[in-house]
């Protein structure tokens, strides 16, 4: 049963792909403007579980809840709280970054006009405001990934899903992302944050799901995840992924 | 209905953005419609020499010369009689015809007279040809002579005998009836079936376009943000069905265009009306792209998937020849190419106009509704 304060609730979620269990009985609640960071290595379930929330792939079992609606059977309904920004560019990269945001923002359900307020004002969220008219072809991969983010905004969501938002770019850019999220969850959004970096969930989570081979093996604040392997909170995450399976999350 | 607007204008608005693309779809057509023009196309009637060696140089052989050469398509060319023999010797020409000396006296005189044909082999086709137009030509100016002498023979020696001349002075301008043979077959205008026949193939093509579009989508990751938002499943077919109709409405004007501006082939109300039946055509193939679409999960599967429908299209299909008679011509019945190009090429020589083309719409209809279901049908999201 979902409280005031949780925003989404996953129950009891399973997966499976050709008899691949992909995602085996995960469950986890969401707070409102809360990040919520789901840590795993590739191939832990995250993008599944990301898929199944933001309405992309049916659950085989278990229920989800997102604001007062259910997944399942309210999926329209759903799709106007969320934006998800997928962990590889969905993006027309022949089209302007502005050509993009007012597309998807349409998509979404924005009239003309809002829709080019709302890419106007995102390109200056990520700091592309100068580049707005350029083919997104002809961007670096750093600026690939924010108007990535960007577009992933145009709907005005109230809960935000980015599935890896900073593979494979440059610090630059990773930290222009990093003040992004923290300013639009001070705006109050609530996000849903997956990565395979553990300083990065270290440093921008307020609690975060450990996932491997399709199950949570771990559930809690970075400082109560920290103390829960009995050495302390002076240890990286990484070490808390290292004594709860035995291996590196990069492995 | 605005979602698949959206849909259907992005998609041309990247179509158009994409200059390779526009080659491919457009110049690629304008090319291939030059190439069979200047292969087969062009001005249909032939064009004779006739080589002529003029003994006589009368005022008859010089009339006849006159008359020869008036005949649309044919050009005299005298030669001597030796020079007429070395070059049918040296096979440099085919065909001579020699007027013998007294050949004006002769007919004036109302006796008969010859021209010989010399031939090298069977004189070629051009020789036969010429051969036919010369005949004609000489039948006509002998009737002249004929008229004049049964004129005189029935009216006697003391009739007015230039009273006579003035009065079939006329007769002696009247053109010529001559039998014009060609080469080759010919049958109207070529340009017209290389328009239709082009205009055809490459909107046929245009299926292997349409079956990526999804695929392309999948593998841009655009498809499941798509999905993630308020577009529905019906509405992204519907805006992919507009746009790649739309994309096949801007290859048929061109080509059209082209084929009126350049060819002049048809006229404006033609045009219209075969480019009305092109974009449903055109539709009808979106929608046949469009189940392949849902049916493929990689680019690959797509690509030859088109590819093997185009082919046994065009195979069975027969454009540009189409199979008459006996089985193919059956099976060919069967296939949207076959409809369209006849439609096409009937419409364009203002031999069948648009409402005359009620089985070939209806099937073109009959594709449309089924395809676009069928892709619905067989459309996965993952």
């Amino acid at each position: 049963m979902k409280t005031d304060s949780e925003f989404l609730v996953a129950t009891n979620l399973n997966k499976a792909f050709d008899g691949v269990q992909a995602v085996s009985d995960v469950s986890f609640t969401i707070g409102r403007q809360e990040i919520f960071g789901l840590l795993g290595p590739n191939g832990a379930g995250k993008t599944t579980t990301i898929r199944m929330l933001a309405t992309v792939l049916d659950p085989d079992s278990g229920e989800i809840e997102i604001g007062s609606y259910s997944v399942r059977e309210q999926a329209s309904d759903v799709r106007d709280l969320i934006g998800v920004c997928p962990q590889d560019l969905a993006l027309y990269e022949e089209l302007s970054a502005m050509d993009n945001l007012v597309f998807f923002g349409r998509m979404a359900g924005l009239g003309r006009g809002e829709a080019k307020e709302a890419a106007a004002g995102n390109l200056d969220l990520v700091g592309l405001t100068d580049r707005a008219s350029d083919a997104v072809r002809k961007f670096s991969g750093g600026m690939k990934r924010r108007v990535n983010i960007a577009v992933a905004l145009m709907s005005r969501p109230e809960l935000l899903f980015l599935d890896e938002p900073t593979v494979g770019i440059d610090p630059q850019s990773r930290n222009h992302i990093f003040d992004t999220v923290l300013r639009l969850r001070d705006e109050g959004m609530t996000v849903l944050y997956t990565t395979h970096y553990m300083e990065e969930a270290d440093r921008l989570c307020d609690r975060i799901g450990i996932m491997d081979g399709g199950r949570m093996i771990a559930l809690g604040t970075p400082s109560e995840l920290k103390t829960s392997i009995g050495k302390g909170d002076d240890v990286t995450l990484e070490e808390v992924f290292l004594s709860m399976t035995g291996r590196s999350l990069r492995d | 209905m605005l979602r698949p607007i959206l849909i259907a204008s992005i998609e041309l608005k990247r179509y158009f953005s994409d200059k390779a693309e526009i080659a491919f779809s457009i110049a690629l057509p304008v090319v291939m419609f030059a190439l069979m023009y200047g292969a087969f196309g062009g001005e249909p009637s032939v064009n004779i020499t006739a080589h002529v060696v003029d003994l006589d140089g009368g005022p008859v052989s010089a009339e006849f010369l006159q008359r020869l050469e008036s005949v649309d398509g044919v050009t005299v060319e005298l030669h001597t009689g030796a020079d007429a023999d070395s070059a049918l010797d040296r096979s440099a020409i085919l065909t001579a015809f020699v007027i013998p000396s007294g050949f004006s006296s002769d007919l004036q005189s109302g006796a008969p007279a010859q021209i010989t044909v010399k031939r090298r082999g069977h004189g070629g086709d051009e020789g036969q040809i010429a051969a036919a137009i010369v005949s004609g030509v000489a039948q006509d100016i002998a009737s002249g002579f004929a008229v004049r002498g049964m004129v005189l023979s029935v009216l006697g020696d003391g009739s007015d005998a230039a009273r006579i001349e003035e009065a079939l002075a006329p007769q002696d301008g009247a053109p010529s009836v001559v039998v014009r043979e060609s080469a080759g077959e010919e049958s109207g205008d070529p340009t017209v079936g290389i328009v239709a026949g082009v205009l055809t193939m490459f909107m046929m093509f245009a299926v292997s376009l349409n079956a990526q579009s999804l695929v392309v989508e999948r593998t841009n990751g655009t498809l499941e943000r798509l999905m993630t938002s308020r577009l529905s499943v019906n509405q992204l077919f519907v805006g992919k069905f507009l746009a790649s109709s739309l994309r096949g409405a801007v290859q048929a004007f061109v080509l059209l265009i082209l084929g009126f501006a350049v060819m002049r082939i048809a006229g404006p109300g033609e045009l219209v009306q075969a480019l009305a039946y092109a974009v449903l055509f055109g539709a009808a193939v979106s929608a046949i792209g469009l189940v392949i679409a849902g049916l493929a999960r990689t680019r690959d599967q797509a690509i030859w998937s088109a590819v093997f429908f185009t082919m046994l299209m065009t195979t069975f299909g027969g454009t540009f020849v189409p199979f008459e008679g006996g089985i193919m011509e059956v099976i060919s019945r069967f296939t949207l190419n076959r409809h369209a190009y006849e439609a096409l090429r009937d419409i364009l020589a203002g031999s069948g106009g648009l409402t005359e083309q009620g089985v070939g719409l209806a099937i073109m209809g009959a594709v449309i509704v089924l395809g676009l279901g069928a892709a619905r049908y067989v459309f996965r999201t993952y």
